[in-house]
């Protein structure tokens, strides 16, 4: 991206602090969002959201493995983001591992809760077939293909409607005859379970650019900012995960201010979200 | 297994020995490059983005003072293929097609009229089903058209193989993998010249000569279509224009 001149600056956070970004919106609007499901036919569930101009790909592949010998009762989910060089040159060659490690890392953390699996979104025990044998493995792969700013908050809507998108096909598990064997299972092709995604979070970054704070910022705005807070929320307005990135130190007050206009603007952009996938679901049938 | 059933003569997805996939070619997907463009052909889906001309990066790289500086990557996303893989950076695939893809555009773009810059293009495949390269050539065409860069010609690609006897365009994924020949082609349409031309397994002579003749009538088509894109997207700018 090309810098800004001082007058492009000043016209930014001239604009924040009057409430009037530059394209129009007012500091706690998102900008218009697109979503289509069922893009990806190959992988179980996937979904492209479109926020302003950033676009993410999100596609959800289920294999089947066996369940980690400290979580004999729980399946597995990893996810993976990827940031193609379409959508910055910087990205190009290993020029995206870093931000594509940094967002990974922040959306398992919202995702997939603590260490034990403790307070995951994703209910994991609902993915173990035959306990200590057979699980389900979620490969989550999220592919970042035009950025705006706000890579996040898009990843994580992304993600929330691939979940919606996802059908786990039924399995017939026939045990074996000693403990020790491993049990056939014969995987349905007609058959498929939907998954539940009401407690599925989303994330909502607030950026700091001078005296105030704004909702889902364009590549250019963040350009400008000295500190974010991105909260992830579920639909019962519940704190899922919490992110301080960028150098300049937050007055706790602040913190507590922004914790909460996240968490009334998430319910915003929830029900929004949801309407739209809603309304891509039923488009795709 | 039969690729061209003897009795109808149809391929396995119902194709026509000499029946192309259906193609589909959108300009400007990806708003924040200076030029972009999303190709498919049958089952494969790639984004081609274009970022230039620029200022030069890394004057390392930069050899001939009065020449653009042209670059290239190829991508795959990890759910392209029907078994999810994790795709490493830089592996040997991706750097071929890279510099096959880098070697096609250099030989169209006008690189003399850019001296000390640097145009990047960079592709990436969302669903790869037989043909990338070729549906990766074709979309940086676009592409760079869309980011208003000076070419010699429209460059496009285009596969064929022999199987079962029959001279086939366009494999997809399965009828690549049967281990026949594919010959990948790629022509300048208007100049009629080849500026790709890659071939495994082996064909007799004779035999090459049909399935290359197929292959560029392949191009040809394509370029058809891809003069009727670009000739829709400049009316659209036309309109928006207001004129």
């Amino acid at each position: 991206m090309v810098g800004l001149s001082e007058g492009e600056k000043q016209f930014l956070s001239g604009g924040i602090e009057h409430n009037i970004r530059a394209d129009g919106r007012t500091r706690h609007q998102f900008r218009p969002i697109s979503v289509h499901t069922g893009v990806i036919p190959q992988a179980n569930g996937s979904a492209r959201v479109r926020l302003g101009a950033t676009e993410v790909i999100a596609s959800i592949k289920a294999e089947l493995g066996k369940p980690s010998l400290l979580h004999p009762d729980k399946g597995k989910v990893s996810i993976f983001v990827d940031c193609s060089p379409t959508a910055a040159p910087i990205y190009e060659g290993k020029g995206g591992e870093e931000l594509s490690m940094e967002l990974s890392v922040a959306l398992e953390r919202c995702l997939l809760g603590g260490k034990s699996g403790a307070g995951a979104a994703i209910d994991l025990s609902s993915l173990v077939l035959v306990e200590g044998k057979v699980c389900w493995d979620l490969y989550i792969d999220a592919l970042v293909v035009s950025s705006d700013g706000n890579l996040l908050d898009s990843l994580a809507a992304g993600i929330k409607a691939a979940l919606s998108n996802t059908g786990l096909p039924k399995v017939n598990v026939v045990l074996g005859a000693s403990p020790e064997e491993q049990p056939e299972v014969d995987v349905s092709d007609e058959e498929f379970l939907q998954f539940d995604t009401s407690a599925v979070p989303v994330i909502v970054t607030l950026t700091k650019v001078g005296k105030h704070y704004i909702v889902d910022a364009t590549s250019e705005e963040e350009s400008q900012m000295s500190s974010a807070v991105s909260v992830s929320v579920n639909g019962n307005g519940q704190i899922c995960g919490l992110t301080k990135r960028g150098g300049a130190g937050l007055d706790p007050s602040v913190l507590y201010d922004m914790v909460s206009v996240a968490k009334y603007v998430s319910q915003q952009f929830i029900s929004v979200l949801d309407s739209e996938i809603a309304a891509a679901e039923a488009s795709e049938d | 297994m039969e690729y061209v059933n003897p009795l109808t003569g149809l391929r396995i997805d119902g194709r026509r020995p000499t029946e192309m996939r259906h193609l589909k070619g959108e300009i400007g997907v990806v708003s924040k490059a200076d030029g972009s463009a999303l190709f498919e052909m049958g089952n494969t889906r790639v984004i081609a983005a274009v970022y230039g001309p620029r200022e030069v990066q890394n004057k390392g790289q930069q050899m001939n003072n009065n020449e653009a500086l042209v670059r290239c990557e190829y991508s795959m996303a990890n759910f392209s293929t029907g078994d999810r893989a994790r795709r490493p950076k830089g592996d040997r695939r991706s750097t071929e097609i890279s510099l096959v893809i880098r070697q096609t555009m250099e030989a169209c773009i006008l690189t003399k009229l850019m001296p000390r810059s640097q145009i990047d293009i960079f592709v990436q495949v969302l669903q790869a089903d037989g043909g990338t390269r070729s549906a990766c050539i074709n979309a940086a065409t676009l592409a760079l058209a869309d980011a208003g860069i000076p070419m010699r010609d429209i460059i496009t690609s285009c596969s064929a193989g022999y199987l079962c006897t029959t001279p086939l365009l366009d494999l997809n994924y399965a009828e690549d993998s049967a281990g026949g020949p594919d010959v990948t082609v790629g022509i300048l349409a208007k100049m009629d010249k080849v500026t790709l031309l890659q071939m495994d397994a082996k064909l007799p002579l004779d035999t090459f000569e049909t399935v290359m003749q197929l292959a560029i009538e392949g191009c040809k088509a394509i370029a058809q279509y891809i003069r009727e894109i670009m000739l829709q997207n400049t009316k659209q700018l036309e309109c928006r224009r207001g004129s």
